[in-house]
Formats: structure tokens, C-alpha cells, sequence
């Protein structure tokens, strides 16, 4: 039998509003060269200054996948020649990275997996060229953009296990909020490093690289393919060529160049970024925005709100959902209702509105109002959400529809006879007639005056006979 | 002596090259001055030393704050080549590797 | 002299015109002979809503400062049609000073060099004496000053770059606190050596000067913060500083042959006693001799790895002399080829053969060990002194047919200790002293980190014992 060990080096840009060494624009566009700096180009004369953001959130992330963490920021260049590289070299790092020996637990078909990161790394990101029949041309924009690179071990051993990955740790990205990672875009890009070997082998076999790879369907099918072709070419009593092969559309993959000498990227350390150090007081302020991943969350919600695996799956997956459920919860409402809430009617009104949860009118607190009602049963379930979808329609508060719709009675005496108290003064004439004639039918019309003024939330019969009580009160006074 | 091959190789990674006279000059300047490194060596117990890169160290350096700053407009980016097409700097076709 | 031309300016016995033509002229009249310049400017500009102490002087930059619309070749082929978009921050600060650029000044190429023999536009002749060299790599600058075409030029100091060729000419060079003044803008042969610094005929111009440019830069991070200090106010207050120390091993008379060596290091002494005399303590003190002979080599491996490196930007893609060819690879190889001279290139393949991966322990960081070896051992000595003294050459310029003589390794250390300012980032001036066979001599001065304004103050104190301020070539020493 053959097994497959697959190390994985997953590129992401960084969410920053400045690019890492320069202030001009970190945006995607597609406009050529309109967020370049004189860094970006390269020009004579020019300095890297490293954006503070950039460095916070590649800590935070190296920090998530729980790395050892550096004592001061310092970078290093990296040397080579390529049109996309406008300075010569690229700055990186090698001597003290963002993080060292972390790992990622991730759930591959229901059993848990530490992934061991390597390490993880602050870079720039290069120029992108665009290639046409004869020539190619440079765009500038891209250059200079925060990125960070993940190593991780060759600890990998099949296309799930890689994939999981890949979706694990773009979610760590999400849920850290360091960067959208949309690979369509690019920003979130992986090279997968595999070889095959027998199981009782000591020693790995010959790897094949793939680089940059965006969609991760494609890292799927680039493995699957890599792993047959290698396992049967070994079969066949044949020798895997150490070499750079890409994926083509049709799934297959197919040989670039075979491996010449390593390049020497004779790295030192980059001289005009002196070191900045890294204080305790620095990394406990970071550690506080680092917010609970999707595992522990997914956990948590098993074994401390005893949810079943599905639902907390369904409410662990995305980080806004889950601090939605999570704020709910936070205000006291009932788990049960509130999961069921959440995964049934919010979830399907985004879903079907196709918005973004943060842009649906219902916050957490307001569903916590409805939830609350239905466990105390001032309303019942199919009524809490038939109300909740009025509002979502309505763009109302439904604590208001509730009261509108007359399910929330005033029953409280002192707040009845002050309402009461200014609809006499507001209608001096009718308390005349009472008090004058004793005509009893303003009785109705002050009933009516005050229904109008509470919304029609005033209990009718505790109303009736406080205006008795206090058009009585108002004749006595006058002594007649 | 360093051969002169090595030398040239060497040079065409750094993307230039001389003419025979040159490498020669080369050859011998190479001889000297790694002999006078080598003056280097004799210091003793050097391997304890921790390599400086920074002429002095502050405690009060500080990163960038994300802010976007001063950037260039595309003619600007393309002021210093006459290679472009779409305001974009054009090359020979890159193989990409 | 600054000094002079402010208070002229101010009594409208001159306009800032004027000076200005008047520069140019003399700038044109000697470029033939001296080559002082790449770009001599044409236009008078100047921003007439300044308000300084230097508003209206003329000055010259050396040709490896970002100038946007005006040439800056950096004396190098590779960038021989470069006109920059943008400004270097000194550059900036000068502009906004109200100060008026005359001209661009010619450097070894690259500022590789130390000679001013090796600009892609020839060499840089010494005013004093025209079958000299001036030293480099700012030579042109130095020149401009010495010949009296500006009072002040900008320059930019890597192993002594400034320094020498202010010996050399007979002029002031100082180079301030590594981050002293910003070099964003100035084009990077060794980024943790260099320095952007003046040349002027007084030190109270030196002050002046650095007073403008000085300060805190938002692109460079190695920018120092604002030391709120006035240094040529500073020059005014009764110095309180005045405790000098002198290398023994550099400064022996008795081990040198070379008679005009000897001369230099007498004259040194004399001053030194002088020094004493005018209440400075003076002590010889001593560093191992092993260090002194490493620092030649340190510079040579430090500086040529780094500057293989901040060169690689010069392919000719997107700025500079494009290549021909039919693959991008052609067209860098055939644009680096031509675009660099041979001494370059050597220097390149050596930095380059440094930095591999086999090599970079045993020579760049065993170099850059030695550099630390050496800066704590000037760190300790500046626990004791304020200042170390020492001649800034061992005699006058060389002629241009000596330069490549052989030297002994005694003179090799009394030659190249200046580059320790550089190592350790340490404010650094020299100003003439004497008269070696007609041609003028420095003294260094090197002092603490951020301690500009007592290094400062230390040469002024100096050049009113020497009296030679304000000179200009062919001005005869009495």
C-alpha cells in the first residue's frame, strides 16, 4: 500500500488599507497602476516602512494557529530577478518569522486532525503580469500588498485532509478578520508539495511541486491526480521525477520544468527596518481581539449547550452567524427557542433575501424579545415568527408590532389614571357634561379617546372604571 | 585561485556580463581581497560575537500606522519607459515559471 | 560662506539672483576642467514664500538625490536618461528652505568608490591642484564647494564618502548621527552605512545647513526623532564637552615611511598639543590592532553585499536604458551589462559571492561580528571621551597617475578608519588642518550617537585654533 504526504505553503493577502511597506492603497482593482508608490516601483532611493496592521494581523493569525511569536518585528530580503519583482529582491521573512511551530485542528469526516503549521510569515506581495501572444505586461498595483505565507508540515495525507484544511484556515482568516481570502481574487493562493511513499518506507519519496493554485477544487483534483499518477508509477517499478508540474482544465497535471538547483536566495537581514520590539503588554492586547475559532465554538456548542452536531455545525460555520446566535444568547434568551430561531427563520430570510446577516434588520437583541415572549408564553412560537417575518418585511421593531397588534395590554392602574387624568384635561367640555348634566354616555367617548392614545393597548374594562371613578372624583371636587 | 567559470557563472546570476580581460582583472581582485578577509579570521573567538546589521538599536522605534499616504498617478508610474501599452510596462513574453 | 552671503542677501547688496547666475557661471566656467557637475541647472527657481536662514543661497546635490523632473544619473549609465517623479525628502527640505539648486554633482559611479575617478562622465579634478584626484565618491560636490561655485553642497557618506574628499579639498564634511537626516530619496549603495551629509567652508555652516535638513521623515523608518536641538545656536553656548581621545596604533610617526605621512602626522600632533593647550584634555588611547586592520575589509564585504542588493532594481524595465532582446531575461542582461562599468560589476559578483549561501557565515557575518567587535570598542573609548581625533588622510589628494599604488597595511588603517563613523552610525566631521606639499589635509572628528550638536562643537573649537575657515582653492595657506 501507498500513502500519500502532502505539504501544503498557502499564500493570503492581508485586509489593510495601506499596502505593507508603502501608504498607498491596499484595493483590489482592475485598473493598471493607480495604487503604485514609489516603494511599490522600486525607484532609486526609496525605503520600506512596515505597516503596523500588517504586522498585528499576521501575529494575531500566527497567534490563532497557535504559534510561537517573535520578541521583535525584523524582515529580511530575499534576492532574485523576475519582471515581477520591481526592487530585486523581495522582503520577507527568514530569521525571526510571525510564527513558529503552531497547528490547526481540523475535522476531517467527523475525526479530529492537528494539522503542524511550520511557520508562518509577513511578505510583500509582487506586480502581476499579464501575458499575451508575444509579450507580457506589468501591473503594479498588486505590488507591495501584505501577505502572509503558512507553511505547513508534510503531515497531510490525502485530498479531504488538504482541502479541510484549506477551508479551516480560510475560516481562521474569516473569523480573525485579517483578510476576506477570496481566491477568485487571488488573495488566498496555495502550492502543494507531495510525494507518495509505501507505508512501510522510513523515508519520504520524491516530491512533485505545484504552485499557485486559487481554487481549491483544483487542489483537490491536482492531489487526487498526483497521488494516482505517483502510486502507479511506482507500481509499475518506476521513479517519480523531482520536478514543477501545474494543473491543466482537464484535471490532469502536467511537468513545468524539472528541478535544477535550488536558487540561492541569499537572504540577510533587511538593513533600513530596524528591529521593533514586542512587548508582553502587546501581545496581551492582540491575544484580546483574537476572537473563538470554528472548532472550539462547534465544540462549545456540544458540550456546553448539549446542541446536536448538526445544528452547532450549521451555527459554528460562519463567524457572524455565530456571534449573532452567540449575542442572543448573551442576553439570557432560552438556547433551544433562540438555535431554533436562528437556524430556521433567520437563516432562510438571508438565504432567501440573499443579504449578508449584517444587513438584516432584525439585531440580536430584538429577536431576543420574541424569544423571551415565546418562552414565557405571552405569544406562542408560530406567533413569534409570524411576527418576526412582519418585521423583517416591515423593517419594524417587532417588540412595536407586538404591542400594536394588541398583545401587550396596559394593565397598570397608576399608568391608566394618568392617561385618563390628560384625556379629561385635553377634553374639558365632555367632563363638563358629566359634571353639569351627569350625561354618563362620555363614558364611551373618553374610552375611545384613550384607546387612541395608548395604541389600543389599555385593558377597555380597568379604563371604564377608573373614568368613573375619576369623572366622580372631579364633580365631588367641585362640590356639587 | 577561483576559476574564472565560477566567476561567470556568478555574474550571469546577477544579469550582466564582462569580457574576458574583465574576469581576468576579476580573478586576480578576487585573489587579494579574500586574502585580506581572511584578516577577518584571525580575530579570535568571532563565532560568540553576534552579527550587527543596525549601526545602533532604539527602544522607541515604532511601525506605520495603516493610513494611506502619498501615491503616484499612472503617468507617473510610467514617466521613466516608453514600453507600454494599455498603461501597463511591457515586456518580451514571460515564460512563467 | 553662508554666514556671509545671509547677511549680504539681507542688506540687498545682492539678490538671490544674482548669486544664483553668478554660481552658474562659475559652475559652466570650470566644468571643463573640474567636472564638478552632470547637470548644471538653467532656471533659476526658488519658493518665495520661504522663510529661512538659507533662502536664496545657491547649493549643489550630488547626482544620486531623487530630483522629480531633473535628471539624476547617479554618474552611472544604467541610469543615464532617469528623470525622477519624486523628491528626496533633504531635497525637499532644501526647496522649502528657499535654498536654489544649481546643479547636480558628479560621483563615482553609483557611489561606489573612492576616488571621483569613476563617473560614466569622467573624472572629478581636485581644485587645488588639477593633476590630483578629489576623492570620492562626492567628489563633484566637494569640488563645487572648494571652487567657491556654492557654499554648501549635499553629499552622501557610505565608508567616507564625504569625508575624505573634504580632506582632499580643503572644505568641511560632516556626516551626522546614522537617521540624522532622512535618506529617502538618496539612492542606496549600503543601506546600513550610508548617510546623507553636507559640504560647507565653515562649521557653522555645516550646522546650518544640517539645522534644514535635518528631522523625523514619514519614509524612513531609520529617520531619528527630533532632537530639538539648534545646532548652530548650540555653537554659541561655552562648550562644556572637551575630552578627545586619539588612536595610538593610527597616529605613531614611527611607523610610517612616507615622508608626506610624516608631515601629516606631526602636524597632527602640533595641533593636538595646541588643543591642550586651548583646554582640551587629549589622551592617546589604544584599540587592537587586529580590529583596525579588519575594518578596510569589513567595509569592503558589508558594503558590496548590501549594494548588490539595492542595485537590483537596475534592469531596465521600468526606468533606465532598456535592453534589447528577445526574453525579459535579454533584455535585464543586455541593459545591466551595458549599464554598468567594470568596477561596478566586480564589486557586484564579490557582494553577490559574499552573500551565498556557502559563504555568508565565514564573510558577511563574520564581517558583520567585527563590525559589532568594533563599534563596542568605540562605544566604551566614548564612555571616557567625547570625541576621537585623527587625521582624515594620511597626506594630500594622490595624482591621478599614483592612485593605484601600492600602499603599506599601516597606511591601509590610517586611510580607511573612517569608515567607523559609518559602522556605528557615529557623527562624524572633518575640517582642514594644514598644508602637506601645497594641498590641504583634515582632522576628523568623530563623536557619540546623536551628539551632533558636541562633535559640532568640538570642530568649531578646532577650526578657530587651525584658522582655516572659509577657504576656498588657491587660497594660500599662511
Amino acid at each position: 500500500m501507498y500513502k500519500a504526504v502532502i505539504g501544503l505553503e498557502v499564500h493570503c493577502e492581508l485586509d489593510t488599507k495601506s499596502k505593507n511597506f508603502s501608504s498607498s492603497p491596499n484595493k483590489f482593482t482592475e485598473t493598471p497602476n493607480i495604487h503604485v508608490s514609489t516603494v511599490d516601483l522600486g525607484l532609486p532611493g526609496i525605503l520600506p516602512y512596515p505597516n503596523k496592521e500588517a504586522v498585528r494581523k499576521a501575529l494575531k493569525t500566527a497567534m490563532a494557529l497557535h504559534c510561537e511569536n517573535p520578541d521583535e518585528v525584523i524582515f529580511d530580503r530575499k534576492n532574485y530577478f523576475y519582471p515581477d519583482l520591481p526592487k530585486g529582491y523581495q522582503i520577507t521573512q527568514v530569521t525571526k518569522p510571525m510564527g513558529k511551530n503552531g497547528y490547526l485542528d481540523i475535522l476531517v469526516n467527523g475525526k479530529k486532525k492537528r494539522v503542524l503549521i511550520h511557520q508562518l510569515h509577513l511578505e510583500e506581495d509582487t506586480a502581476s503580469l499579464d501575458h499575451f501572444s508575444n509579450y507580457s505586461l506589468i501591473d503594479y498595483n498588486r505590488s507591495g500588498i501584505p501577505l502572509i505565507e503558512i507553511v505547513t508540515e508534510p503531515c497531510l495525507e490525502s485530498a479531504d485532509e488538504a482541502v479541510t484544511f484549506l477551508e479551516d484556515l480560510r475560516d481562521v482568516f474569516l473569523f480573525l478578520g485579517v483578510s476576506e481570502a477570496r481566491s477568485n481574487y487571488g488573495q488566498m493562493r496555495c502550492d502543494v508539495n507531495i510525494s507518495v511513499m509505501k507505508d512501510t518506507d522510513k523515508e519520504f519519496g520524491t516530491k512533485v511541486e505545484m504552485k499557485n493554485i486559487n481554487a481549491f477544487t483544483n487542489v483537490r483534483a491536482a492531489i487526487e491526480y498526483e497521488i494516482k499518477r505517483q502510486t502507479e508509477l511506482l507500481e509499475k517499478g518506476g521513479q517519480v521525477v523531482q520536478e514543477t508540474r501545474r494543473i491543466a482544465e482537464d484535471g490532469k497535471t502536467y511537468s513545468m520544468r524539472e528541478k535544477v538547483d535550488a536558487i540561492d536566495y541569499k537572504y540577510f537581514v533587511e538593513p533600513n527596518i530596524p528591529p521593533v520590539k514586542l512587548t508582553k503588554e502587546f501581545y496581551d492586547e492582540l491575544r484580546k481581539e483574537i476572537p473563538e475559532l470554528k472548532l472550539e465554538r462547534y465544540e462549545k456548542y456540544i458540550d456546553k449547550y448539549h446542541l446536536s452536531e448538526y445544528d452547532a455545525g450549521v451555527l459554528s460555520a460562519k463567524k457572524d452567524i455565530s456571534d449573532y446566535f452567540e449575542e442572543v444568547l448573551s442576553y439570557g434568551s432560552d438556547i433551544e427557542l433562540t438555535v431554533n430561531f436562528v437556524t430556521s427563520a433567520i437563516l432562510s430570510t438571508i438565504k432567501k433575501l440573499d443579504i449578508e446577516l449584517k444587513e438584516l434588520f432584525i439585531t440580536p437583541k430584538m429577536l431576543s424579545g420574541i424569544v423571551d415572549k415565546v418562552k414565557n408564553k405571552e405569544i406562542s412560537l408560530d406567533h413569534g415568527k409570524k411576527i418576526l417575518y412582519q418585521a423583517i418585511d416591515k423593517k419594524i421593531d417587532p417588540n412595536e408590532i407586538i404591542k400594536k397588534q394588541n398583545l401587550h395590554q396596559i394593565n397598570d392602574k397608576e399608568e391608566l389614571l394618568k392617561i385618563i387624568g390628560e384625556v379629561m384635561d385635553e377634553n374639558v367640555s365632555q367632563v363638563r357634561q358629566y359634571i353639569d348634566e351627569g350625561n354618563t354616555y362620555v363614558y364611551n367617548f373618553f374610552i375611545g379617546k384613550v384607546m387612541a392614545k395608548t395604541n389600543r393597548q389599555a385593558n377597555p374594562n380597568m379604563s371604564l372604571e377608573i373614568i368613573k371613578e375619576e369623572l366622580e372624583r372631579r364633580k365631588q371636587d367641585e362640590g356639587k | 585561485m577561483i576559476e574564472k567559470d565560477k566567476l561567470k557563472e556568478y555574474a550571469k546570476k546577477l544579469m550582466f556580463d564582462m569580457n574576458e580581460e574583465e574576469y581576468e582583472t576579476l580573478q586576480k581582485e578576487f585573489d587579494v581581497i579574500l586574502r585580506q578577509m581572511d584578516i577577518i579570521d584571525k580575530i579570535p573567538n568571532l563565532h560568540e560575537v553576534e552579527p550587527m546589521t543596525f549601526p545602533f538599536l532604539l527602544k522607541d522605534r515604532s511601525l506605520r500606522d495603516d493610513e494611506v499616504g502619498d501615491y503616484l498617478t499612472v503617468g507617473e508610474v510610467l514617466a521613466n519607459t516608453k514600453h507600454q501599452v494599455n498603461d501597463q510596462v511591457k515586456v518580451p513574453k514571460v515564460v512563467e515559471e | 560662506m553662508i554666514t556671509e552671503l545671509r547677511k549680504e542677501l539681507d542688506e540687498a547688496k545682492v539678490s538671490s539672483e544674482e548669486l544664483f547666475e553668478e554660481a552658474v557661471k562659475k559652475a559652466k566656467q570650470e566644468q571643463d576642467k573640474y567636472n564638478s557637475f552632470v547637470t548644471i541647472i538653467d532656471k533659476y527657481k526658488i519658493k518665495r514664500r520661504a522663510d529661512s536662514i538659507l533662502k536664496g543661497i545657491p547649493y549643489a546635490l550630488k547626482d544620486n538625490i531623487s530630483t522629480s523632473n531633473i535628471l539624476t544619473t547617479a554618474s552611472s549609465n544604467i541610469l543615464k536618461d532617469y528623470v525622477p517623479v519624486y523628491d528626496a525628502t533633504v531635497y525637499r527640505k532644501l526647496k522649502n528652505a528657499g535654498a536654489v539648486l544649481v546643479g547636480k554633482t558628479t560621483l563615482d559611479e553609483l557611489a561606489m568608490g573612492g576616488t571621483g575617478t569613476t563617473a560614466a562622465t569622467g573624472v572629478v579634478r581636485n581644485p587645488w591642484d588639477s593633476n590630483r584626484l578629489i576623492g570620492g565618491s562626492s567628489a563633484g560636490s566637494a569640488a563645487a564647494v572648494a571652487l567657491g561655485i556654492v557654499p554648501f553642497a549635499i553629499g552622501s557618506d557610505t565608508g567616507d564618502s564625504i569625508r575624505k574628499p573634504a580632506s582632499f579639498g580643503g572644505v568641511v564634511g560632516f556626516k551626522p548621527t546614522y537617521g540624522r537626516i532622512s535618506r529617502y530619496g538618496l539612492f542606496a549603495f549600503a543601506s546600513s552605512l550610508d548617510h546623507v551629509g553636507v559640504f560647507t567652508r565653515s562649521v557653522e555652516d555645516a550646522a546650518i545647513v544640517t539645522d534644514v535638513i535635518k528631522g523625523p521623515d514619514g519614509y524612513d523608518m531609520t529617520a531619528l526623532k527630533d532632537d530639538g536641538k539648534s545646532y548652530k545656536n548650540e555653537l554659541n553656548k561655552p562648550l562644556t564637552h572637551k575630552k578627545l581621545c586619539y588612536i595610538k596604533e593610527i597616529c605613531d610617526v614611527n611607523e610610517y615611511k612616507d615622508s608626506e605621512v610624516i608631515k601629516t602626522l606631526t602636524e597632527f600632533h602640533k595641533l593636538i598639543d595646541e588643543c591642550k593647550s586651548k583646554g582640551f584634555e587629549v589622551d592617546g588611547v589604544s584599540i587592537d590592532k587586529k580590529l583596525l586592520e579588519a575594518i578596510y575589509p569589513t567595509y569592503m564585504i558589508i558594503s558590496c553585499a548590501e549594494a548588490t542588493s539595492n542595485n537590483a532594481n537596475l534592469t531596465g524595465i521600468q526606468f533606465g536604458p532598456r535592453g534589447e532582446g528577445n526574453s525579459i531575461d535579454e533584455i535585464m542582461f543586455s541593459a545591466r551589462t551595458k549599464g554598468f562599468s567594470e568596477l561596478i560589476k566586480r564589486r557586484f559578483v564579490l557582494g553577490s559571492y559574499i552573500l551565498q549561501k556557502e559563504n555568508q557565515e565565514k564573510l558577511f557575518l563574520n564581517a558583520c561580528r567585527v563590525r559589532r567587535l568594533i563599534v563596542d570598542r568605540v562605544n566604551e573609548i566614548f564612555k571616557d571621551y567625547d570625541g576621537i581625533i585623527l587625521p582624515a588622510s594620511g597626506k594630500g589628494a594622490p595624482s591621478f597617475d599614483k592612485s593605484s599604488e601600492q600602499v603599506s597595511d599601516q597606511q591601509v588603517i590610517l586611510e580607511n578608519h573612517m569608515a567607523i563613523g559609518n559602522f556605528g552610525g557615529f557623527p562624524s566631521i572633518t575640517i582642514p588642518f594644514t598644508f602637506v606639499n601645497e594641498m590641504p589635509v583634515g582632522v576628523n572628528i568623530t563623536g557619540r550617537v546623536m551628539e551632533d550638536d558636541i562633535v559640532l562643537h568640538i570642530a568649531k573649537e578646532i577650526e578657530d585654533i587651525t584658522g582655516l575657515k572659509g577657504m576656498k582653492a588657491g587660497d594660500r595657506h599662511v
